[in-house]
């Protein structure tokens, strides 16, 4: 596996974020992170990503224990993430965006505008997206397209494993098909994918991995072959509880 | 959206072409509206560049004296002031583009105005400094100056407040920066025998003021005399040495209706006037006989316009006065 | 889809709109009302004396306005550089005149202490998460004083003069504070220095990665830590950006007129942003142009030295002014929204 974690946990202060969790990604596969808010996915995109640094367990990378610097670090490492609010500036244009961080250089340490007008234009054909026009401010985009622009900068600057964290939860049902697509071209392209969301009916058809997360732990990481889509609802959603409360909602015969 | 965009476009163009009939013809025509006076087209224009804030009480008195000045001769009569010496330079230079057939002018800092003041000279334009920069008005090429020498009066004050009784004064310096005013408690200082204390006020914020005299009459009962230099700071600490119950004496330089008015009641022991009018009024006037007759005033030395001093005795007639802004 | 072929759901945008869009092109519509009022009215104003005039005002409020931008853009505010010239020229002609430096000398160690303020500035920002208007308004504060209290302590007087008679002095008036004949005509140096800060700044803006770090540092901070722009790195350099162009103002200022008052500077800090902010820079940050605050400048150049030639009355001045800026700005909002609206 690309990356993997054995029982990995973190706190803040006397506050168990995380504890005992054990998932991974291969190559050209997708691992959907589920769970209901506050379940600990953010937590653990953290530690994926190189923002916080794990307390117990193991983050290994290639088979191989690492702790993550920084961001930076994970960056280099390969591991590339898209967060919620996409770490995109609105006010600046696709092409900038796509290379912030990364700009390519001529002599002198000059900005080669040209070359990055033309990779990201390239880039983003070759993903299957179509933007008008690369000049054009971020914020201008529909949701699905900034993803797409995401997603496609992410797999330019060579990620092994791509972690979304939650790209599709606030997008319409016909935008939120369009990222699954591109969720899926990544996968084709050989990148592990960590797709991060709380629902369920979009994790199931583009995973092959799932993991349930609830109240900070594992309710179990399950194959693709190995549940229904049913079974991964009734098991975000605690299904007892459900059960339950389904019982005293009911109304009086 | 369009027709607004035009619309100022528009507007802005012309306004541009029918402003007062300045479009013709020289600058020397002043334009109908927002003229600083009533003033008969005639080519003679005299541009008046001080470094007292606009709106200051004491520059006011200088402005209206330069400006009735222009009306008794009809001639036009500008008047621009900067306390900053680096636009107050521009102005300058501005008035030698304009061509105009005189410059008054307040040195406070004489070094920063040189090199427009020579400009002056060097393109044929008399220059009569006023006010501040006495020693380095011949060096520059005035024809004359006009004014009061600071230390001068600042000695005058001193001798008076020695005189009153004082042995320890407040010199209550209300412009950060300004040259003259640190003058004036320096001569103070000489004269009075006792010591000179300076503290720092702001003097668009008279509240303020107050508040800060206040707390040093309070805290040191030692202090019984305060020297202001500005009529409205008078006014300000007369109110703080009636709050403090201190008996010290207080004395001020120049002059407003308010504080004849205190000079009257007692409240002030006296002002040292330097007739600012006279500052504005003389160098027009200097400035005219050069042009039509070429005459010049003083054998190059400074015309004295003061230090006078307003007292009990004569602060009654001086009242009337102050009150149409000409004292 | 080839480059040759225009995509049909790009409108047929005209030329005019598309340089419209651009932030600076509305202050520049502004410039030209405010040109078009004054020289209409008064044809000093329009006469190569009268420009060389107004170019003056407008080339040192342009070199502060420009470095205000930059940082504008990163984000961040910077309320103390107004009093840093102040700061700077006082260090220039103080070691000059009472040290004995050589005036070259004096004007490194000026440019030493502003950047030491500016790194200051950047690192308290950057290290509290405290907004830097407050920050900086804290440091302007401070500087007012010591610019007071040193001068006093050092020379009983509140100005400091006497740097015709420093050696060095003659070359370096002659390449920061001297004056250019364009026939028969005399412009500033200062104009120069002003045209060249404006085109670096805009070639670091726009043709440079840090160009590219700044509008992402200013257009959304955390975003672009997480892509691993040296946010912290950046924004210091801006501070040390504004602590220069203050340092390089100060400097022409002591050397044209030798000397140095102790309260130069003050009250400067806001009309650089006005000055921005008329260029097309966003408060918020994330977005502006360097040529853009140039035009501001100059707009605001127009306006300071036209009402002059136009004798209206002194004590309406800044009434005026401000009536200017504002008409100034909102025409510059106005090209803006035309240019982005969207053809029916």
């Amino acid at each position: 596996m690309i990356l993997r974690t054995q029982a990995i946990g973190k706190s803040f202060g006397s506050v168990l974020a995380l504890r005992e969790v054990s998932m991974g990604v291969e190559e050209g596969q997708v691992t959907c992170v589920l769970g209901d808010n506050g379940a600990g996915k953010s937590t653990l995109i953290k530690i994926l990503s190189g923002v916080h640094r794990h307390d117990t367990g193991a983050y290994l990378l290639d088979e191989r224990e690492v702790r993550l610097a920084g961001p930076r670090e994970a960056l280099d490492r390969g591991i590339a993430t898209v967060y919620q609010d996409l770490a995109m500036i609105p006010l600046m244009s696709v092409w900038r965006n796509f290379f912030l961080g990364s700009e390519p250089r001529k002599s002198f340490g000059r900005f080669d505008v040209a070359t990055a007008k033309r990779v990201a234009r390239e880039e983003l054909k070759a993903m299957g997206i179509d933007i008008r026009d690369v000049d054009q401010p971020v914020g201008t985009l529909s949701g699905g397209e900034r993803q797409s622009v995401a997603i496609a900068r992410a797999v330019y600057f060579g990620a092994r494993v791509l972690i979304l964290d939650e790209p599709t939860s606030a997008l319409g049902v016909k935008q939120a098909g369009v990222v699954l697509r591109y969720i899926a071209a990544a996968r084709d392209r050989g990148l592990g994918v960590v797709f991060i969301t709380h629902n369920p009916h979009h994790a199931y058809p583009v995973g092959d991995r799932f993991l349930v997360l609830n109240r900070g732990t594992s309710l179990g990481e399950y194959g693709k072959a190995d549940v229904t889509r049913e079974e991964l609802t009734a098991l975000m959603a605690g299904g007892a509880e459900l059960d339950q409360l389904a019982h005293e909602l009911r109304r009086d015969a | 959206m369009k027709r607004t965009l035009i619309a100022i476009a528009l507007a802005g163009a012309l306004a541009g072409c029918s402003g007062g009939g300045g479009a013709a013809g020289e600058s020397a025509s002043p334009p109908a509206a927002g003229s600083s006076a009533a003033q008969p087209a005639t080519a003679e224009k005299y541009a008046v560049i001080t470094h007292g804030a606009v709106g200051d009480s004491f520059w006011d008195v200088v402005k209206n004296g330069a400006e009735a000045a222009g009306k008794q001769y009809g001639v036009t009569v500008t008047y621009q002031g900067d306390g900053d010496p680096g636009k107050q330079s521009q102005l300058i230079d501005q008035a030698v583009s304009e061509k105009v057939d005189g410059v008054v002018v307040s040195m406070a800092n004489p070094d920063a105005l040189k090199e427009a003041i020579g400009k002056a000279v060097a393109a044929k334009i008399p220059v009569v400094t006023i006010n501040s920069g006495a020693d380095s008005a011949k060096a520059f090429g005035a024809i004359t100056h006009v004014g009061q020498s600071e230390e001068v009066a600042g000695r005058g004050a001193g001798e008076q407040l020695k005189a009153a009784g004082v042995t320890k004064l407040l010199c209550v310096i209300h412009e950060a920066g300004n040259v003259g005013l640190d003058q004036r408690c320096k001569g103070a200082e000489a004269t009075l025998g006792g010591t000179v204390e300076r503290l720092q006020v702001d003097v668009s914020n008279l509240a303020d003021v107050t508040s800060k005299v206040t707390a040093k009459l309070q805290s040191d009962k030692a202090v019984n005399g305060v020297l202001a230099l500005n009529p409205a700071v008078a006014v300000a600490a007369r109110d703080s040495i009636k709050d403090s119950g201190s008996a010290a004496k207080l004395a001020t330089f120049d002059l407003s209706g308010d504080v004849v008015g205190a000079i009257k009641a007692g409240e002030i022991l006296f002002a040292v006037d330097q007739q600012q009018y006279l500052q504005g009024w003389l160098p027009i006037t200097f400035l005219h006989l050069y042009k039509t007759n070429l005459n010049t005033v003083g054998g190059g030395l400074p015309v004295n316009t003061g230090p006078g001093f307003v007292t009990k005795d004569n602060a009654e007639q001086v009242a009337k006065l102050a009150e149409s802004g000409t004292r | 889809m080839t480059s040759a072929t225009a995509d049909e759901r790009l409108n047929d945008v005209g030329l005019v709109r598309r340089l419209l869009i651009r932030p600076e092109l509305g202050a520049v519509v502004g410039a030209i009302v405010v040109f078009a009022f004054f020289a209409g009215q008064s044809p000093v104003f329009r006469s190569a004396d009268g420009i060389a005039n107004w170019l003056d005002p407008a080339a040192t409020l342009g070199i502060m306005a420009v470095a205000v931008a930059l940082l504008m853009i990163g984000g961040e505010f910077d309320l103390s550089a107004g009093v840093l010239t102040g700061t700077s020229g006082l260090v220039l002609v103080t070691l000059a005149t009472r040290y004995g430096f050589n005036v070259w000398l004096a004007m490194a160690a000026g440019l030493v202490v502003a950047l030491a303020i500016g790194l200051l500035n950047g690192l308290m920002v950057t290290r509290t998460r405290l907004p830097s208007f407050i920050v900086t308004l804290g440091t302007f504060l401070m500087l007012q004083g010591l610019n007071l209290g040193v001068t006093k302590a050092l020379t009983g007087t509140v100005q400091v003069s006497g740097l015709a008679r420093a050696p060095g002095y003659e070359g370096a008036r002659a390449v920061f504070g001297g004056t250019i004949m364009v026939g028969g005509t005399g412009f500033r140096v200062a104009i120069l220095w002003w045209l060249l800060v404006t085109a670096v700044a805009t070639w670091v803006l726009m043709r440079s990665r840090a160009g590219n770090w700044i509008f992402a540092v200013g257009g959304n901070d955390v975003a672009a830590r997480a892509v691993g722009v040296p946010a912290g790195r950046t924004k210091i350099a801006l501070f040390m950006t504004t602590a220069f162009a203050a340092w390089l103002v100060g400097s022409i200022a002591a050397l044209r007129y030798t000397s140095v008052q102790a309260n130069i500077g003050i009250g400067q800090e806001f009309i650089y942003i006005i000055a921005a902010v008329i260029g097309g820079c966003l408060l918020t940050g994330g977005y502006g142009s360097a040529i853009g605050a140039s035009i501001g400048a100059v707009i605001f150049g127009m306006a300071d030295k036209g009402i002059v030639f136009l004798n209206w009355n002194a004590d309406w001045f800044k009434f005026f002014l401000g009536a200017m800026l504002v008409l100034a700005t909102l025409a510059n909002r106005l090209v803006r929204r035309y240019a982005e609206e969207v053809k029916h």
